[in-house]
C-alpha cells in the first residue's frame, strides 16, 4: 500500500493513532533522541542512540524480592506494560537491528521482557535521500537507505509531502488509521520518489571491501598481531556498543533498597564486551584481557560469529561507532585492514 | 609556529639512539583528517607523526596504560618513554607525577606548545565549514588561524572561532615541563577563565533552575564510562561504578561476593548516574587539568566541563590552589589552611 | 481534606544521617542523652572514627539510600584527636557542599557542625535546627534512588 501525506498533515495522522504511544526524534540540549511527540518533524540526521531501547531498554526490572526475617523469600514477578508504541522517523539501518535482536532475543531463547515489548514497537521509517553520516555504510553490509527491513511503514522525503509505504500488517493498519489524510500517489509523485530512491542508492559510501570474504577471513585472522595493534588506542568505554542498534549483551543484578526486611528487585542492564570486566570471572582471571581480545570479540561477533550463525551481518552500517569512538577506532577500517592480511597468507 | 617535520625527526632520533623505548603521538587516522593516537616504538614509524589542530586526544593516558600493562607483566620500565604533549597534557603528567604515579625521569616529555591558539572542536568546525568530517582533508595550525583543505579547496579560517571552548579558556598553552619543547610561548587572551561556567551560573541562578540543568543532563547518561575512560587522573585500579570493586580471595564466600558493597547501582537512572558524575567530580578535585576530553567525548553530551570547573574554580579562590603546576606541592584534599572557610560550619 | 492535608503535613518527619566523630561529636551525642536533653528523634548517628574519615561516597550514598538530610560533625578546629583530621574534613566537605549546591540540591540538606564531648545541649540544638529546617522541604527525592 502507497499513499502520499501533505508534510503539514503528519500531526493529524499522529492523532488518528489512538491506542499508539508515539515517539518521534526530538532535538534537546545539542542531542537527537526518541521522545514521545503529538506531532514529528522528520528533519533529523539520526538519533544520538539508535531505537533499540524501546524493545531492549537499558534497564529491565524482572522481579522485585522481599525477604521477612524466618519466612522464604517472596517474588513478585514485573512484566512490561505491553502498551503499543510507534516510533516515527527510525533510519533504515537502525530498523535492520530489530530483526538481527530477533535472532537473540526470541529464536534461540524466548526471552519473554523483549518479546512483550517487540511484539506492540512499531516503526515508521524515513528513507534517508541524504546520508545522514559521513560513515554510513548500510550497502555494505546487505542493507540501503532505503530498506524496508524491519519497519512497518517506509516514508519517502519528496520535499513538501512524503510517500508512505506500508511494509507489514501492522503498517498497513497505521495507515488506515489516517483515513483520507493519506492519498493516492500520482504518476508525478511514483516517478520523484523513484528519482530519489535511485539517487540515493547510488550515493557514494564508506564500504566494506568485498564483504562476502569477510567472515572466512575474520576466522583465519583469529590471532592476527593485527588485533592488538589496531586496539591500542583503545580506552575500553562502553560508547561503540551501546550506540549500536545490534548489541545486546546485559548483566543482572539485584539492587537491594531495603535491609530490614530485605528488599529489591532483580534487574537487567546493557553490559559490553568493551569493559575490561565484562568477562573478569570472579577468581580474577580474565579470559580477554588485552585491549586487543576485546576489539577482536566485538568485530568477529559482528563480522564473522553471527554470520555463521545466523546468515547474516550483527552490523547494519549505522558508522555510530565510527563517529563517535574517542580514539579513531574505525570498525571499517579494522575489518577491511583485518581480512586483507589474512587474505595475504 | 611548529614544522610538524620536526617533531618526527625529534621522535625518530630519541627511538634510533635508544633514548626513550616508544613514543606516545598522534598519527592521521581513516576518519578524514583527524588525527589518532599512536605508539610507536621504531625510528621508521616516526615519520607517521602528525601535529595537527585535529590532535585533540590527551595523550597521558596512554602513559597510565603503559604503566598499568608494565605492572600486569611484572615489567620495569627500563628506559623512559616519550609523549607529545601540550600544555593540558603536560599539566596532567604534573599532576600524575606528584601523585607518585611515575616518576620525572620515567618520562621524556616531547612538548608542543598550543602557541597563539588550540585544538579545535570537531562540532563547531564541521557547522562553520558546512560540511562532514570525512570531506576534510587537511587542516593546520598557521599563526591565529586555521587553514583547512576540503572539496572546494584550501581556506583560512580565524581559529578561536572553531576552537574547543576547553582551549578558549586555556591559561598555560604552553608546556612548561618538558625535556624538549616545539613552538614558542605566546600570551593569550581568549575568553576569560571559566567563561563558559560563569555564563551556565548566570543562566541558572536560582536552586531549581540548577537542578532542572542538571536533572535533564544526569538522565540522559548511558553510563558507558567514557569521560572516565578518557581521563588520566582516573587511573584507579578499581572503581565505584565497576561490578568487580571487591577482592576476591581464596576464602571468600560466595555470600560475600553477592553481598559485597554496592555503592552505585549499574542502573542508568538518575540517582545512579548523579552519584557516578558526583564521585568522579569530587575525586578529581585539585587533580582535573581541564583538558576537556571528557566532554569531548560524551556521546550524549553532558557538559561534564561545568561540574570539574567548578570545583577548579572553588579551590583556586577558596584555597589557592592550581593544579598541573606543580610536582612538588601537597595535594588539594591532603593540605590544609588555617584560614580555610569555616562560615559554613555551625 | 483540609484536615487530612494537614495532617500528612505533620506527619512528614524528615529522616537525618548523622557522622559522628568518635572523639567529640558522638561522645557530644552520648552527653545529650545521658544529660536527657530533648531532641527529635530524627537522626540516625554514624560514628566513625575522624570527620576527616568521612567519604563525599557516604554522603552521596546516604542521599541514595533516603536520608533527607545529611549531617557530619567533628571535634572543633585545633582538638582533632588526629591531629589535622578535622582540618582535612572541613576542605573536603566545603568542596561536596558546593557540589551538592552547584546541582541544585537544596541547601538545607547538608550541614556541617563542630560539637566537642562537652556540647551535648550544642549537638541536641543542633538536630532540633536541622529538623526544622528540614522540614519544610519535604521528602528529599533528588538523589533518592527510585528503583522499584
Amino acid at each position: 500500500m502507497e499513499r502520499m501525506l501533505a508534510k503539514e498533515q503528519i500531526g493529524d495522522w499522529i492523532r488518528t493513532l489512538r491506542g499508539w504511544e508515539v515517539f518521534g526524534p526530538v532535538l534537546q540540549d545539542g542531542v537527537w533522541s526518541y521522545q514521545p511527540a503529538d506531532t514529528v518533524q522528520l528533519d533529523h540526521p539520526n538519533t544520538a542512540q539508535p531505537p533499540k531501547g524501546f524493545a531492549f531498554p537499558q534497564r529491565e526490572v524482572f522481579f522485585t524480592f522481599e525477604q521477612i526475617k524466618g519466612e522464604p523469600p517472596r517474588l513478585t514477578p514485573v512484566a512490561p506494560k505491553g502498551g503499543q508504541q510507534v516510533v516515527f522517523g527510525v533510519r533504515p539501518c537502525d530498523a535492520r537491528g530489530l530483526p538481527r535482536m530477533d535472532r537473540v532475543f526470541t529464536e534461540t531463547f524466548d526471552d519473554v521482557y523483549y518479546r512483550t515489548r517487540r511484539g506492540s514497537l512499531a516503526y515508521v521509517g524515513l528513507a534517508c535521500n541524504q546520508p545522514p553520516s559521513p560513515h554510513c555504510f548500510c550497502k555494505s553490509v546487505g542493507g540501503s537507505p532505503v530498506s524496508t527491513e524491519g519497519l512497518d511503514v517506509l516514508m519517502t522525503d519528496l520535499g513538501d509531502r512524503y510517500l508512505v509505504a506500508a511494509v507489514t500488517a501492522t503498517g498497513e493498519k497505521l495507515m488506515q488509521a489516517a483515513g483520507d489524510l493519506l492519498t493516492e500517489p500520482t504518476g508525478v509523485d511514483r516517478s520523484e520518489a523513484g528519482r530519489l530512491r535511485l539517487a540515493a542508492i547510488t550515493h557514494p559510501q564508506r564500504a566494506v571491501n568485498d564483504v562476502a570474504s569477510v567472515p572466512p577471513r575474520l576466522k583465519k585472522g583469529f590471532d592476527s598481531s593485527l588485533w592488538e595493534d589496531l586496539a591500542r588506542p583503545c580506552i575500553s568505554c562502553g560508547i561503540c556498543t551501546f550506540l549500536c542498534p545490534t548489541c545486546h549483551c546485559f548483566d543482572i543484578n539485584d539492587e537491594t533498597n531495603g535491609s530490614t526486611p530485605l528488599k529489591g528487585s532483580r534487574v537487567r542492564t546493557w553490559d559490553s564486551c568493551q569493559f575490561p570486566d565484562f568477562t573478569m570471572h570472579s577468581s580474577g582471571h580474565n579470559p580477554r584481557e588485552t585491549l586487543g581480545s576485546r576489539l577482536r570479540q566485538r568485530v568477529c561477533h559482528k563480522f564473522q560469529y553471527f554470520h555463521e550463525n545466523f546468515g547474516m551481518f550483527q552490523c547494519v552500517g549505522c558508522g555510530r561507532c565510527v563517529a563517535g569512538c574517542p580514539v579513531g577506532i574505525d570498525i571499517i577500517a579494522v575489518v577491511n585492514q583485518v581480512a586483507a592480511s589474512a587474505g595475504e597468507g | 609556529m611548529i614544522n610538524p617535520q620536526d617533531l618526527c625527526t625529534r621522535a625518530r632520533d630519541l627511538l634510533a639512539s635508544g633514548e626513550v623505548r616508544a613514543v606516545v603521538g598522534y598519527r592521521r587516522g581513516s576518519r578524514g583528517m583527524a588525527a589518532e593516537p599512536v605508539v610507536i616504538t621504531k625510528p621508521e614509524e616516526a615519520a607517521s607523526l602528525v601535529w595537527d589542530p585535529s590532535c585533540v586526544h590527551n595523550l597521558a593516558l596512554y602513559l597510565v596504560a603503559d604503566r598499568k600493562r608494565l605492572a600486569h607483566l611484572h615489567q620495569t620500565p627500563g628506559k623512559p618513554i616519550a609523549i607529545v604533549a601540550k600544555g593540558c597534557d603536560a599539566r596532567a603528567l604534573v599532576v600524575l607525577m606528584q601523585e607518585n604515579y611515575f616518576k620525572r625521569e620515567e618520562v621524556y616529555i616531547l612538548g608542543v606548545s598550543c602557541e597563539s591558539t588550540g585544538v579545535w572542536d570537531d562540532q563547531k568546525l564541521m557547522q562553520r565549514l558546512g560540511c562532514d568530517s570525512q570531506s576534510l582533508t587537511g587542516g593546520r595550525f598557521d599563526g591565529d588561524d586555521f587553514v583547512v583543505t576540503t572539496a572546494t579547496g584550501e581556506q583560512r579560517i580565524s581559529a578561536p572561532e572553531c576552537m574547543a571552548d576547553r582551549c578558549l579558556e586555556c591559561r598555560h598553552p604552553f608546556p612548561t615541563m618538558n625535556n624538549v619543547v616545539l613552538g614558542e610561548e605566546k600570551a593569550r587572551t581568549l575568553a576569560a577563565p571559566f567563561a563558559a561556567l560563569s555564563r551556565f551560573e548566570e543562566a541558572t541562578g536560582t536552586q531549581p533552575a540548577r537542578w532542572a540543568f542538571w536533572q535533564r543532563q544526569f538522565e540522559r547518561c548511558i553510563r558507558c564510562f567514557a569521560c572516565r575512560s578518557v581521563c588520566p587522573m582516573c587511573y584507579c585500579e578499581e572503581c565505584i561504578v565497576d561490578s568487580i570493586t571487591f577482592t576476591v580471595a581464596l576464602d571468600t564466600t560466595a555470600a560475600e561476593k553477592a553481598n559485597r558493597v554496592r555503592w552505585i547501582q549499574r542502573s542508568a537512572t538518575r540517582s545512579e548516574n548523579i552519584g557516578y558524575h558526583m564521585t568522579r567530580a569530587l575525586h578529581l578535585a585539585g587533580r582535573c587539568i581541564d583538558c576537556g576530553e571528557c566532554e569531548r567525548v560524551c556521546p550524549v553530551h553532558i557538559p561534564l566541563r561545568l561540574l570539574n570547573n567548578k570545583l577548579e574554580k572553588e579551590s583556586r579562590e577558596k584555597f589557592g590552589y592550581e593544579p598541573g603546576v606543580s610536582i612538588e606541592i601537597a595535594s588539594l584534599v591532603s593540605s590544609f589552611r588555617d584560614d580555610d572557610p569555616n562560615d559554613f560550619i555551625r | 481534606m483540609m484536615h487530612e492535608q494537614q495532617q500528612t503535613q505533620t506527619q512528614y518527619e524528615p529522616k537525618i544521617v548523622a557522622f559522628l566523630c568518635k572523639w567529640c561529636s558522638s561522645a557530644g551525642s552520648d552527653l545529650a542523652g545521658v544529660s536527657r536533653i530533648q531532641y527529635p528523634a530524627h537522626a540516625t548517628p554514624i560514628t566513625v572514627m575522624c570527620s576527616g574519615s568521612v567519604s563525599p561516597q557516604y554522603i552521596l550514598s546516604a542521599f541514595n539510600k533516603g536520608a533527607d538530610g545529611v549531617l557530619v560533625s567533628g571535634c572543633h578546629i585545633g582538638d582533632c584527636h588526629y591531629m589535622e583530621g578535622n582540618y582535612l574534613a572541613r576542605r573536603k566537605l566545603y568542596l561536596i557542599n558546593e557540589m551538592l549546591q552547584f546541582i541544585g540540591v537544596e541547601p538545607t540538606r547538608f550541614r556541617m557542625s563542630w560539637v566537642s564531648a562537652a556540647e551535648g545541649a550544642k549537638f541536641a540544638n543542633i538536630v532540633k535546627d536541622f529538623v526544622e529546617d528540614l522540614r519544610p522541604l519535604g521528602p528529599q527525592d533528588k538523589l533518592k534512588a527510585q528503583h522499584p
